[in-house]
């Protein structure tokens, strides 16, 4: 009860947080639905309880602020729903419509008792931030940054977002590290959380540290799976959709969930799906690579062997056809050879023949005339013999009348019938004188005469 | 490393290579080149499935360099 001390009503704070709650419990009497932010949920794993903050902001400030709870019974209830129709649990930073009673206690003073919590609202919040992120990337031209980046040709070297004992790693693992091509992968993992809201800047982190060593990597692999499919709204997050789509080199995810895809899934150069997927995808990149390589090789080895062969069947047409020319060539040339010496062999014997037959011709000829000049020669031979036998008489008797003339001749040229007629002869040294020049004066010469000699010297020479 | 490794990667080897195969489907090279294309062919078939099956990454060197 209030105490009067010196005109003054005075009351304790008990009687005046008692009155206030009664007030309060008169005007509110049923419970009412309200929508505001949640900023914090507070919960205590320990007691089960939670004591969201909860917040109404206009241009980004608070204007209208207060405490809440609820408590672990409802709590559960709550998520229960939440995790069934927006797959999250219930969480920090979301847009909530709640059942709540006014409760003031004593002790703790105003708060809201939150009863119940409407997830479909929070969905519709949810989807509205999605459809944010989205508009946002897409005015600042964003949205298709990472899709438009060249894959290298054989994404062999991956950084790898994921945490080392998840079983979507696991799934990744095998599926590349057992691969029967023995195609050989380089991954190194940066691990971070990968679902609620720690993933944004987990991820972002790891981003930022993978930007240091880009070029040790072809591309960023995210890697979840085997969580369930709870925590994936911070995939919608726009920090975290614009840190992926301008990552510098192709950012594949393989987040691993069947329920709408979100917007990093979205804006990723590539969206896998689950990670067993993801390596799939990789090894297909391997095969695209392989199986051309492995085509030009049957290819250039048919090829060439068809060229060959080819080559071989044109030589072979050639050298037949080579074959079957010269083949005719020399028959035709046998034929022709074959031809002459059949000539020849005509021609000669017709030759033979007909000298034969002017030679019987000749020869009966020539032994004509041979009789004929026999008996010619025959009657020359008895005329020559007449005329033989007929000479010698003649010549004798020519002979003896020559004999006759020589020797009156020979009468008359004696010097002694010479020198009877008058004429001498002069000697000089025993040689007759013939040249006067020849002789000196006062040489002895001899003049014979016919019959005497006169020897005398010589006075003088009158030439 | 040989001469042509340094020079190659596997983007122009897998390109070269499909040029020679091009060639030789179209009948575009002779018999006096063949051997030569055929060994070229081989070459970068070699290299390119030696690119798929092996990787010179280092993950100290890659921590190394994330420390700095």
């Amino acid at each position: 009860m209030p105490k009067k001390i010196n005109d003054k009503t005075i009351f304790s704070l008990l009687e005046v947080t008692n009155s206030i709650k009664k007030t309060l419990e008169e005007r509110y009497k049923s419970a009412f639905w309200i929508k505001a932010e949640m900023n914090k949920l507070n919960h205590y794993s320990h007691s089960g309880h939670c004591f969201p903050e909860l917040v109404e902001k206009r241009d980004g400030k608070i204007i209208a602020q207060i405490k809440s709870t609820i408590w672990r019974d409802d709590y559960q209830n709550i998520n229960r729903n939440f995790l069934r129709i927006l797959k999250e649990p219930l969480k920090d930073g979301i847009k909530i419509l709640f059942l709540a009673k006014i409760a003031f206690d004593p002790a703790f003073g105003l708060s809201l008792q939150i009863i119940d919590i409407d997830p479909q609202y929070t969905l519709g919040d949810l989807e509205n931030e999605k459809r944010e992120t989205i508009k946002k990337l897409q005015l600042e031209g964003l949205y298709d940054k990472n899709k438009k980046l060249q894959l290298a040709f054989l994404p062999q070297r991956i950084a790898i977002i994921s945490v080392e004992t998840s079983k979507g790693f696991g799934d990744f693992k095998d599926v590349i590290d057992k691969n029967a091509w023995n195609y050989k992968f380089f991954y190194l993992l940066f691990p971070s959380i990968l679902q609620g809201d720690k993933a944004v800047p987990g991820i972002i982190g790891q981003l930022e540290r993978i930007k240091k060593v880009l070029h040790h990597f072809d591309a960023v692999a995210i890697i979840r799976g085997g969580g369930g499919d709870l925590g994936l709204s911070c995939y919608n997050n726009y920090e975290l959709a614009k840190a992926i789509t301008l990552f510098p080199i192709p950012v594949i995810t393989g987040i691993g969930h069947v329920t709408n895809e979100t917007v990093c899934e979205m804006i990723a150069h590539t969206n896998a799906i689950t990670p067993t997927k993801l390596a799939e995808y990789l090894i297909q990149k391997f095969h695209d690579f392989s199986v051309p390589i492995q085509k030009a090789k049957e290819k250039i080895a048919d090829k060439s062997r068809r060229l060959l062969s080819e080559e071989n069947t044109k030589l072979e047409s050639e050298l037949k056809l080579f074959r079957s020319i010269t083949v005719s060539i020399l028959n035709t040339n046998e034929n022709r050879i074959k031809n002459a010496s059949y000539a020849i062999k005509q021609q000669s014997q017709f030759i033979v023949k007909n000298n034969q037959e002017k030679l019987n011709v000749l020869q009966a000829k020539t032994r004509i005339a041979t009789k004929f000049n026999l008996n010619q020669l025959k009657v020359a031979v008895i005329q020559l013999r007449e005329k033989l036998e007929l000479q010698p008489i003649l010549y004798l008797k020519n002979s003896e009348h020559a004999l006759e003339n020589i020797e009156k001749n020979i009468q008359i040229m004696d010097p002694i019938n010479v020198l009877k007629r008058g004429f001498s002869i002069t000697y000089s040294n025993g040689k007759v004188v013939k040249d006067i020049s020849l002789l000196e004066e006062g040489a002895a010469i001899n003049t014979v005469l016919f019959n005497g000699t006169i020897d005398s010297t010589i006075t003088k020479i009158n030439e | 490393m040989n001469k042509m490794e340094e020079e190659l990667n596997y983007t122009n080897a897998f390109e070269e290579l499909q040029t020679i195969v091009t060639d030789i489907e179209q009948g575009e090279i002779s018999v006096d080149e063949l051997s030569e294309k055929v060994k070229r062919a081989t070459a970068l078939i070699k290299f390119c499935k030696l690119k798929l099956t092996t990787t010179e990454e280092d993950v100290n060197a890659i921590l190394k360099e994330l420390e700095n």
